[in-house]
C-alpha cells in the first residue's frame, strides 16, 4: 500500500496550501513550485518561495511533479497528485445522500470546501492527466464543482476528469453548461445496480433514487456526456444482471462502457461483506450472460477489480487491472502466477479467508 | 404507456417476427398480433413491450430517449472525406469474363493517368484536411503503374498523419519492385480468388500455366506479407458456383478466415455476357447453402471462418451504429466520405457510379480533378437515399437493419422508382435477414456456436432473440 500522506515539518500558514514539488529549479514553472535543495537521508528540504519546506520520505521515493496539500498546523501533507501515477483522485466532499451497502467511503455530515485548492492542484497536474473526482456525492456541490472544472479547463484544456456521481442532481438546465464545459472533458462514473427500482433503491439505501437516476441519465444523454455505467456485483443483484443488460441496451446504448465491479472490503463494504460479497470465482453465470448479451449488441463491457484467476478463461479479456496502485496488493499464490503483471490484484483490505474460494496461479 | 409502431413478418411454425423503427425485435404468435392490431394488449404484453424497449411511459423519459438514441445511431452520417479510390490505369493483363470495371487490354494507349492528371490528383489530395487517409488503388491492374503508386504514397505520407494503402491486384505478374512496394508496412493487398483453383481458372486465368503463376504469387504474398495483410474475394457466378466446401478450404487452408462472397456484378463487361438481372434467387439459394457449410465447418475447425457480409448484416441487426460497410447504409449518402477518381481524372461517388456513367446510362460524375468537385448531381440522388419514409420500406420488418443502393437500382433498372421488392437489392437483403433470424431463433448447437463466433461473444445467449407469449 502506498501512503497518500507525507510527514512534514509544520508550516507557518493560515490557509490550506497547495505546492508542487520539483527536483530541479529548471523544472519550476509557477509560483506554486518548491525546489528540492537538500536530500539528507529520509529528510528532503525544499525551497518554496524563500521558505523552507521539509518532508520525510520512505525509501527512495521520488516526489518530482507531485502536488501536495498542507493544512495549517498539521504534520502531514496530502499527496493530491502523484505525477507518476494514473490514479489521482480528489475527494471533494464526504457528504452523500445515499447509504449504499457496499460503500467504501461512508459519508460524513460535515463538508470542508477545498474546491479552490483542488482547482489549483489540477492546473499543476502532469500533461494530459485524468483526475478522479470522488466523494461522497460531488454533485451535492454542483455549482462549486462545475466552477472548478471550468476554471481548470480555461487554464489546462488538456486535463480530463472522471467524476463518480450518483447522477441524481442534474437538471435540464445543466445540459447547456455540460456542453460548454466540453463533453469530452468529463467521464461520468454512474452506478446502477438493477433494472428494477426497488432493488436499486434498497442497495443504495434511498427511496426514489432509481427514478431520479433515470432522469439524470436521460439528461446526460441529451448533453452527449460520456458515461461509464458502474455496477458492483453483490448477492443482492447477481441474478438480475441479464435484466440490467437489457435495460442498458434499450435505455442507455450511449454509454462508453458498462463496468461490472467487484466489492471493496472497506467501509460499509466491510460491515456488509458477509451479506453482500458475491463469490464470482465459483458463480460467474450472471456476469457471463451480461457480457454475452451486451457485447453482441455492441455495448462495451469491462470487469473492474476482478483478479484474473477468478474469471473463466473465455471472459478474462474483459477483466481490466483497475485497482489503484496505492491500495493494491497481491497474495502468496500470486508469486507463482505468470499473469501477475496483467492482473490488478486485490484491494489492500481484501481478506482471503472471507474472499474468493476458487483462485490459483495462471 | 405508448407502444412504438411495430412491423411484423411471418416466421416459421406460425410465429411472427416483430420489429420497431430502432431495430428492437422479438418473436410472438398470431394471437399477440391480433391483440396488438385490435388494441387489446394485456398487462403482460405491456410489461414485456416496456421492458424490451418497444414502449415508453412519457415523452422524454429514459425509455423514450434510449429509443431515440438507438434510432438515431442507426442512421449513417458521412464523415469528412478520408477514403479515396484511385484508378491510375484501366489497362489489365487479364480479361476476366465478367470484369466489373470495363478494363482495356494491357497495351492499349490512352487509358492511364497523364502527368497532368497525376499532378491534379495530388493537388486534389493536398486539399483534403483530415489527419488520416485511406487510398485504394484499383484498375485495371494498378501495379502496371507502380511509378504512380509510389508517387501517391510518398505524397500522402508527407501530407497526412496516418495513411493506409490498399492495392487491388490480380497478383498475376509481380515484379521484384512490386513485391517491395506490397511489402511496405502501410500497404495492404486485396486480390481475387474465385473459390477453388479450378473455378478461378475457368473465370479468370483460362490457362493452367497462368493459374499456377497466380496461385504461386498468392501463396507467396501470404507467406511474405502475412495473412492479415492479404485479403481476397471470391466472385461467384451463381449459375455455376463452386461447392461451398471447396471455397472454404481454398481460403482457410491459406490462413484466410474471412470470406466475402461477391455475386458476379451486372456492370461493365459482365452485362454483355451474363444475365445477372434475374439472378437474386439463385444467389440467395447459394448464399444460404454457403452459410450452412460454414456452420458445419466451424463446428469442428480449430480456427473458425466467416462470410464477411453475412456477419456484417448479423451485427447490423444486433447493434446500432454498425455502418462500416459502404454497400449497406441508411441513408446511403454518397460522394462525401469517400470518392473514386477514374483514369481520366473524373470523380465519382462510388465504383458502381463510375461504371453506370461509363456505359452511358447516366452521368453520375462529380466533376474532375482539374476543375474541382461538385456534389450537385449526387446530392439530388442523396435526397432519395433513405429508406425511413420510403413507401415500400416503412412497413418492412427489416427496415432498421437495411439500407438503400440507388446506384445499383439505376444500373439494373435505369431508374430508382422500381418497387423495392422487385429489386435485386431488396430480394438479396430480405433473404439474408430471413436467414439470420431463422438462425438466431434456432436451438441447433452448431448454429449457436457459429452465431457466437460471428457476434464476437463466448456464447450466443438465448435472450438475444427474445420470445413473447
Amino acid at each position: 500500500m502506498i501512503d497518500l500522506r507525507l510527514e512534514i515539518d509544520p508550516l507557518p500558514i493560515v490557509e490550506p496550501l497547495v505546492v508542487r514539488l520539483r527536483d530541479t529549479l529548471a523544472s519550476c514553472e509557477t509560483e506554486h513550485d518548491a525546489t528540492l535543495v537538500e536530500a539528507n537521508g529520509t529528510r528532503l528540504e525544499y525551497d518554496y518561495n524563500g521558505f523552507s519546506l521539509g518532508l520525510r520520505r520512505r525509501g527512495n521515493e521520488s516526489f518530482d511533479g507531485d502536488v501536495i496539500l498542507v493544512f495549517p498546523g498539521q504534520r502531514t501533507a496530502h499527496r493530491l497528485i502523484r505525477s507518476a501515477s494514473p490514479h489521482n483522485t480528489f475527494l471533494v466532499t464526504e457528504q452523500c445522500d445515499q447509504l449504499c451497502v457496499m460503500c467504501s467511503q461512508p459519508p460524513k455530515r460535515h463538508h470542508a470546501d477545498l474546491f479552490s485548492q483542488f482547482a489549483l492542484a489540477a492546473t499543476l497536474a502532469p500533461l494530459k492527466a485524468t483526475i478522479g473526482i470522488s466523494g461522497g456525492e460531488p454533485l451535492l456541490h454542483k455549482e462549486r464543482l462545475f466552477s472548478m472544472i471550468e476554471a481548470v479547463a480555461s487554464i489546462r484544456p488538456d486535463i480530463r476528469f472522471h467524476v463518480l456521481s450518483n447522477g441524481q442532481h442534474l437538471s435540464r438546465d445543466d445540459v447547456a453548461r455540460l456542453v460548454s464545459i466540453g463533453t469530452e472533458r468529463i467521464l461520468w462514473g454512474i452506478p446502477l445496480y438493477a433494472a428494477d427500482g426497488s432493488t436499486h433503491d434498497r442497495i443504495v439505501g434511498k427511496d426514489g433514487a432509481f427514478d431520479k437516476l433515470e432522469r439524470g441519465l436521460a439528461i446526460l444523454m441529451k448533453a452527449g456526456a460520456l458515461v461509464e455505467l458502474r455496477t458492483v456485483v453483490m448477492q443482492q443483484n447477481k441474478d438480475r444482471l441479464g435484466d440490467l443488460a437489457d435495460f442498458l441496451f434499450t435505455r442507455m446504448s450511449y454509454i462508453e462502457v458498462w463496468a461490472i465491479m467487484q466489492m471493496e472490503r472497506v467501509g460499509y463494504g466491510r460491515m456488509n461483506w458477509a451479506s453482500s460479497f458475491q463469490d464470482t470465482s465459483i458463480d460467474f453465470v450472471g456476469i457471463a450472460k451480461a457480457i454475452d448479451i451486451s457485447t453482441a449488441r455492441g455495448i462495451s463491457v469491462a470487469l473492474y477489480n476482478f483478479p484474473l484467476c477468478s474469471v473463466p478463461g473465455q471472459y478474462r479479456e474483459f477483466a481490466l487491472s483497475t485497482i489503484s496502485d496505492w491500495k493494491r496488493k497481491y497474495l502468496d499464490i500470486c508469486d507463482k502466477c505468470d499473469s501477475r503483471t496483467a492482473c490488478g490484484g486485490f484491494f489492500e483490505w481484501y481478506s482471503h479467508n472471507e474472499g474468493f474460494a476458487s483462485l490459483g496461479a495462471l | 404507456m405508448t407502444v412504438f409502431p411495430l412491423k411484423f413478418r411471418p416466421a416459421a411454425h406460425g410465429q411472427v417476427l416483430f420489429a420497431d423503427d430502432a431495430g428492437g425485435f422479438f418473436r410472438s404468435d398470431e394471437d399477440f398480433l391480433f391483440r396488438y392490431a385490435h388494441d387489446h394488449l394485456t398487462d403482460n404484453d405491456n410489461a414485456f413491450l416496456l421492458r424490451n424497449g418497444h414502449a415508453f411511459e412519457e415523452a422524454g423519459d429514459l425509455a423514450y430517449a434510449g429509443f431515440e438514441y438507438r434510432f438515431a445511431s442507426r442512421l449513417y452520417a458521412p464523415g469528412p472525406l478520408d477514403y479515396v479510390i484511385l484508378v491510375p490505369t484501366l489497362r489489365c493483363n487479364l480479361a476476366c469474363g465478367y470484369c466489373q470495371v470495363s478494363r482495356v487490354n494491357e497495351h492499349t494507349p490512352g487509358f492511364d493517368w497523364s502527368d497532368e492528371t497525376l499532378d491534379a490528383v495530388i493537388s486534389f489530395l493536398g486539399g483534403i484536411t483530415t489527419p488520416k487517409m485511406k487510398i485504394e488503388f484499383q484498375g485495371g491492374e494498378p501495379t502496371l503503374r507502380l511509378d504512380i503508386l509510389k508517387k501517391i504514397r510518398e505524397f500522402c505520407r508527407s501530407r497526412f498523419d496516418r495513411c493506409e494503402f490498399v492495392v487491388c491486384t490480380n497478383l498475376q505478374e509481380v515484379s521484384d519492385e512490386v513485391w517491395d512496394f506490397l511489402g511496405l508496412p502501410d500497404v495492404f493487398v486485396s486480390t481475387s480468388l474465385d473459390g477453388d483453383v479450378a473455378t478461378h481458372e475457368l473465370q479468370r486465368t483460362f490457362k493452367s500455366a497462368r493459374t499456377a503463376k497466380f496461385v504461386e504469387n498468392l501463396d507467396a504474398a501470404i507467406a511474405r506479407l502475412g495473412s492479415d495483410k492479404v485479403s481476397a474475394l471470391p466472385t461467384i457466378d451463381a449459375r455455376r458456383p463452386p461447392e461451398p466446401a471447396s471455397i472454404i478450404d481454398a481460403y482457410t487452408s491459406r490462413g484466410m478466415h474471412s470470406i466475402y462472397l461477391r455475386p458476379v456484378n451486372f456492370q461493365g463487361f459482365a452485362r454483355k455476357r451474363y444475365d445477372a438481372r434475374a439472378s437474386a434467387s439463385a444467389w440467395n439459394a447459394y448464399h444460404t447453402r454457403f452459410i450452412d457449410e460454414l456452420v458445419e465447418h466451424n463446428w469442428t475447425a480449430d480456427v473458425p471462418a466467416e462470410e464477411y457480409y453475412f456477419v456484417h448484416c448479423l451485427r447490423r441487426i444486433l447493434r446500432a451504429g454498425h455502418n462500416g460497410h459502404v454497400d449497406l447504409r441508411n441513408p446511403n449518402i454518397v460522394g462525401h466520405g469517400y470518392v473514386v477518381i477514374d483514369h481520366d481524372g473524373k470523380i465519382y461517388p462510388t465504383d458502381e457510379a463510375r461504371m453506370v456513367s461509363r456505359v452511358g446510362q447516366f452521368d453520375l460524375s462529380m466533376g474532375d480533378v482539374f476543375k474541382g468537385m461538385s456534389t450537385a448531381t449526387v446530392d439530388a440522388l442523396n435526397q432519395e437515399a433513405s429508406n425511413n419514409f420510403h413507401p415500400d420500406c416503412v412497413h418492412c420488418t427489416y427496415q432498421a437493419y437495411c439500407g438503400v443502393d440507388l446506384v445499383d437500382d439505376l444500373s439494373r433498372y435505369g431508374r430508382i422508382d422500381v418497387p423495392k421488392h422487385e429489386t435485386d437489392f431488396c430480394q438479396r437483403h430480405i433473404a439474408i435477414f430471413d436467414k439470420i433470424f431463422e438462425m438466431m431463433y434456432s436451438d441447433d448447437a452448431k448454429v449457436r456456436k457459429s452465431l457466437a463466433i460471428w457476434a464476437g461473444v463466448p456464447n450466443f445467449d438465448a435472450s438475444l432473440a427474445r420470445w413473447h407469449q
